[in-house]
Formats: structure tokens, sequence, C-alpha cells
């Protein structure tokens, strides 16, 4: 039984994971530790685990494995630490804020000779699996252009405070499809230029849709619009969509597109459910088995720096006014 | 009235068709191809010739509908009106903005109606995103995505397949939502562009660009001559309070034939089952105007804005850079 622990619940996305986990025949959820007692304790209830409220005591338990849903800019203290301590972690993306601490990230946890994981659960959505095999087999030929989107709903709380979130909707939406673009063609990304800003909401203080234009390997050109604009009426959270233009054709893809639609009188909005796989399961699942087999998870602590600095040259681009160079 | 048609391929039947419609008469059909100008003719018992200079300063004409290749509008624009007659112009109104500059002065001059076809600020669909907008339905819009395109054109010798005469997918087919956001959004403060325009191994363009309006608001403008099939038009408007979306691929008629597979197109023009074709409504507006009724929906000037914002995007995807208008 693989022993695994959660940090921070400041992502919404942790309590996915912890079902995930909880889901698994080979793991358990050993422990949560939060910054945020209060939080720590409703989800240690929640999830049905034991809530630790001191770091040093949680990181010296014999949990194996760590999955970080903090703050975006408190992934790095919390990955350092738990790589000292000799854990195994999975990190929610963006990995970090900066190019620095994403690769501090990467070298601590390499120095502790731990796994380091980003959840970039994309790659195990069917859907995206599927649009994989099919460049793999050469459907498309030689990539030239992709346009894509992750467009969401506005997530509210810290995510709209860059001194926690590093930066609004572009530093939300660009690195999962940034990743799965690189895990698709084998490429890097070269260029970025950006425009973005607070177009959608009112009395917020950071961008909410980014318009993202880049360059990888070879000259194949992206463009990607990173977003908080769905509507609160609109009838899902939001989407990842990807047109592929190469060679020999055009798949166009809508990762999520598996849905029914339901039209409740007790709601008043039509909704889109989902019946789709979880991804978060795949990914947790395969974080757990490099924990027990003590080898890198398949989606690396490397792979979440490559979409930092891409995520970073497009805000240097905003300020800059310029198309610049992604840094790696 | 009477009306000449320059331009007998595609758009210059479509132009014939609803110019009749309108309530015209075509009387002379002009193209450097005498069969195509005979093809269009014999349609609507009209003369033909491969002069298209003589067509234009026929006595019995009092209209000039211009839908040849781009570069040699405004060459017709300029002749027609020293010839005195009103003019019709497909978009886009020219190659460059020096030869829009010398149409617009030369209509000035001669005291003649010029009308560019934007029709897309006719289309019903576009009409109604404007009208909910307008009615406040999602508040304060903020971005707006576009898209368009499927199959390269072919036309008369390939020439949509000549990115210096047409522009290619940027500047022949997207300049209909750089125009429509303009009229929607007001001006553009800058433009940044990425393109394929590929010849080899495969003749296609694809291209997409980000506008900045000057009111901030940012438009994603994607463009495609690169699908092996097809022709699609999606617009979704993002505000404050809501969000609007249309797809054409959301049609009430979905046909399959048997027969017939694989002919290529000309050029592609969307139907619309509606009442009235947003090409005879643009007719109609333009009409009304020369009968001193209103004001045209699309002036000369929006149409030379069009053809500026539209080399901005072509010039940005060359050099890498944003273009300030």
């Amino acid at each position: 039984m693989t022993k695994i622990g959660m940090m921070s619940f400041a992502h919404m996305h942790a309590c996915s994971y912890a079902a995930c986990v909880n889901q698994l025949a080979d793991a358990e959820l050993t422990a949560i530790w939060d910054d945020d007692a209060a939080r720590g304790q409703s989800m240690a209830k929640q999830y049905k685990t034991t809530f630790m409220a001191d770091m040093k005591k949680f990181l010296a338990s014999d949990i194996e494995g760590v999955i970080i849903c903090s703050e975006n800019v408190k992934h790095r203290a919390m990955t350092e630490a738990a790589a000292k301590a000799g854990k195994w972690v999975l990190c929610e993306k963006p990995l970090a804020t900066t190019v620095d601490d994403a690769k501090a990230m990467v070298a601590a946890c390499k120095k502790a000779k731990v796994g380091l994981g980003t959840a970039f659960p994309c790659r195990y959505a069917p859907t995206l699996i599927e649009l994989k095999d099919r460049v793999a087999r050469g459907e498309l030929g030689e990539i030239y252009a992709a346009s894509t989107t992750n467009n969401g709903s506005y997530p509210g709380g810290w995510f709209a405070d860059d001194a926690l979130s590093g930066g609004g909707a572009t530093m939300d939406h660009t690195v999962h499809v940034v990743d799965v673009l690189r895990w698709l063609t084998g490429k890097e990304f070269t260029k970025a230029y950006c425009e973005n800003g607070r177009l959608i909401h009112k009395n917020i203080h950071t961008d909410d849709v980014g318009s993202v234009h880049l360059e990888m390997d070879g000259g194949l050109i992206v463009s990607h619009i990173a977003s908080w604009n769905r509507s609160k009426s609109f009838p899902t959270w939001g989407d990842v969509t990807l047109e592929l233009i190469g060679e020999k054709g055009v798949i166009e893809v809508d990762a999520f597109n598996q849905k029914i639609n339901v039209y409740s009188d007790k709601q008043m909005k039509a909704e889109w459910a989902n019946w789709g796989g979880n991804m978060d399961l795949g990914l947790v699942q395969d974080f757990v088995a490099a924990v027990r087999e003590r080898r890198d998870p398949p989606v690396t602590g490397l792979d979440g720096l490559r979409a930092v600095e891409v995520t970073v040259a497009a805000y240097r681009s905003v300020q800059t006014g310029k198309m610049v160079r992604v840094a790696s | 009235m009477n009306v000449a048609i320059i331009g007998c391929g595609g758009m210059g039947h479509m132009h014939a068709r609803m110019a009749a419609n309108a309530g015209l008469k075509v009387v002379v059909c002009g193209d450097k191809f005498k069969r195509k100008a005979d093809a269009l003719a014999k349609k609507f018992d009209a003369a033909a010739s491969d002069d298209c200079m003589e067509v234009i300063t026929r006595p019995d004409v009092d209209i000039v509908a211009i839908a040849t290749p781009t570069p040699v509008h405004t060459q017709y624009v300029v002749a027609a009106a020293e010839a005195g007659k009103h003019v019709f112009c497909e978009k886009p109104f020219g190659r460059t903005v020096h030869q829009c500059k010398e149409a617009i002065a030369a209509v000035k001059k001669a005291g003649v109606r010029l009308f560019v076809g934007h029709v897309v600020r006719y289309f019903q669909e576009f009409e109604a995103i404007k009208a909910q907008v307008d009615a406040g339905k999602i508040g304060r819009v903020g971005f707006i995505r576009t898209y368009r395109g499927g199959i390269m054109p072919e036309g008369e010798e390939m020439w949509f397949r000549d990115y210096d005469q047409s522009g290619g997918v940027t500047f022949d087919c997207v300049i209909h939502d750089l125009d429509w956001l303009r009229y929607m959004f007001g001006d553009v403060d800058h433009v940044f562009s990425q393109h394929l325009q590929r010849s080899t191994p495969e003749t296609m363009d694809y291209s997409q660009t980000t506008l900045r309006m000057k009111s901030g608001v940012i438009a994603n403008v994607i463009g495609t001559w690169a699908h092996p099939s097809g022709f699609r038009v999606k617009t979704e408007l993002c505000g404050e309070s809501g969000m609007i979306q249309y797809d054409s691929a959301e049609s009430p008629i979905h046909a399959m034939s048997r027969g017939n597979a694989g002919a290529g197109p000309g050029m592609i023009v969307p139907s619309s089952p509606v009442p009235v074709s947003p090409y005879q409504l643009e007719w109609e507006d333009f009409v009304a105007w020369l009968y001193e009724e209103r004001e045209p929906r699309v002036t000369a000037h929006d149409a030379l804005e069009a053809v500026r914002i539209g080399l901005a995007a072509l010039q940005s995807a060359e050099s890498g850079k944003p273009v300030f208008l």
C-alpha cells in the first residue's frame, strides 16, 4: 500500500486527486497537511483521512509521496521541503510562476533523488490519447499550425491575486495546451507573443483573457487562447480545443465534448454533463506507480518547467510589446 | 437602372443575380475570357465582351459591378468613375492602400457613388449577434474569436492561390471578419498575425491574427484555406454578463449526395436558407443609396480601413512584429 499525503487544498483540483487516491486499491490517502487548518480539517473529514497541522511532522511521517495543490507561488517551498524529506512529489500546474522557481524545484528533487511530476492530466484524457495516436501514426504528416483554446470560468479567490498566482488567465490556462503540443509533436517552443488584459470581469486586478501566439521548432505556428471568459450561464466550466493543420490533413479536437445536454427546471440553466473518462485517475495512478517503483512520474518536472518558460515568455511579451524568445 | 458586370466568375454570377433581384437590369457582361462573359450574358439576355473598358463606357450602363481578381478592382473603379458610372466593387476593395485612395479620389471627383461588398454586415446571423450585443444581453464585450474558411478556392487561372494577387486567406477571406469587428468594436490599434501561405508540397494557407482594438478589446481571428473540404464560420463573443456563440456547422439542413463525389469548387459561398439573401440585401442597400433613400451600411472609407487592417496582418506575419495602424 503506497502512502500518499496531500499538501494544501488551495487549488480545487486537490479534491479530485484525493478522491482518485481513495479509489486506488494500492494506495492510501494517509494524511493531509494544509496551511489553512480549517480547510485541511474539513477536507480530511471529507476524504476520510487525518489532518496534520504541523508540516514538519507531516513530512517526517512514513508518507512516500505528496500531491501539492497550494497557491502557485508556494509550490517551490513545499516541493523543496518535501524533496528534502525524501518524498516523491506531484505538483499542480503551473509548476511555478517563474523559471528560477521551476528550475530550483527540478534541481531540489534531483539532488534528493526523488521523482517530481507535474499535474498535466490532459495527457490522460482519452480524446487526447487518441489524437496522440493519430499524430504518431502520421495521419497529419508534418504539422504546420495549431489553433487552440483553454477557456474556463472565473475561479475567483487567490487565482485573481497575482501575488499568490503569479498572473491571471494567461498563467492559469496556457500550460496545459503547451504541454499537449510538446507531447504531440516532440518539438519545443521557440517564440512567444501575447496580448492580454482584464477584459471580461469587473473589479478584478489581473488578466482574464490572453491571446498567445507561439512558434515551435521548425516554424510550427500556434495561436492559443487562455481565458476565464466562460460566463456563469455557460453550460460547462470551459474547454480544451485544438485544430491541427498538417501536410496530409486536419484534425479538430474538442477534448471534453463527450457530454449529454441536461435541461433541468431545478437549475434553470442548460448544462453539459460529461460522460468521458476521468483523466485525473490516470494521472494519480501513474504517480502512485512511480512512487512505488521509485522512478520519475511519466510527466516530469522538466515538462512543467518547459511550460513555465512559455508562460513567462508570454508575460514578458506583454511587457515589451514584442515577440520574445522562449528561454530554455 | 442598368448594370454591367465586370468579371464573370463565381461572384460575377452572384452579383448579376442579386442586382436583378434588387430590380436592376443586367445589360452587359465583360470578362477577359470571352467564354465566361458569354456564359453569364446568356442567362440575362445581355451583351458580352472581352473588352472590359469598352463595357464600362457603354452609354446604356448606369452601374458597374466589379468582381474581378483583387489587384485589378480599382483600375475598373477609376475607369467607371471617369465614365460617370456608379460602382459596386467586390471585397477586398483593392490590393494596396494607394489603389483604394486613388479609387476614392476618382469617385469623389466624378460625383458617382461607390459601394464595396462587405456582405457579412448583411448576414442575418451576424445581424442577430449585433442585435443581442446592442440590447446589452451580454454586457460589455471584451473578447471575440472568429473563424472562417474551408477548402482553398481556385478561381480562374488559380488566382486565389497566387498570394501576391489574393493576399491569401488573411486578406481575401478573413477581411470579412476584420471589417465586421471594426464595424462592431471600432478602430484597430494594432495587429499581430501568423500565416502559412504554403505552396509545396500542398498549396494551403492558414492564418491566426490577434487584433487589439483602440478600446482595448481583443479579437482572435482564425482563417483557413487549409481544409480538404467544406466551409465553416464560427463566432464567439464574451462579455461581462454572458456569451454569444454561432457555428455554421449547426445549420438546419445537412444534405449528402451519392453522386458527384470529389468535384472541386470554384469560389465557395455559404448558403443560408433565408427569405432574402444577404447579397441581395447589400444590393438593395446600395440601390436605396442611389435613390437617395438612405446612407449605406458600408462606406468606401470602411472598405479602405478593412484593406488597411488586412495589409497590417500580412505585414505582421512577414515581420514577426505587431503592426500599428
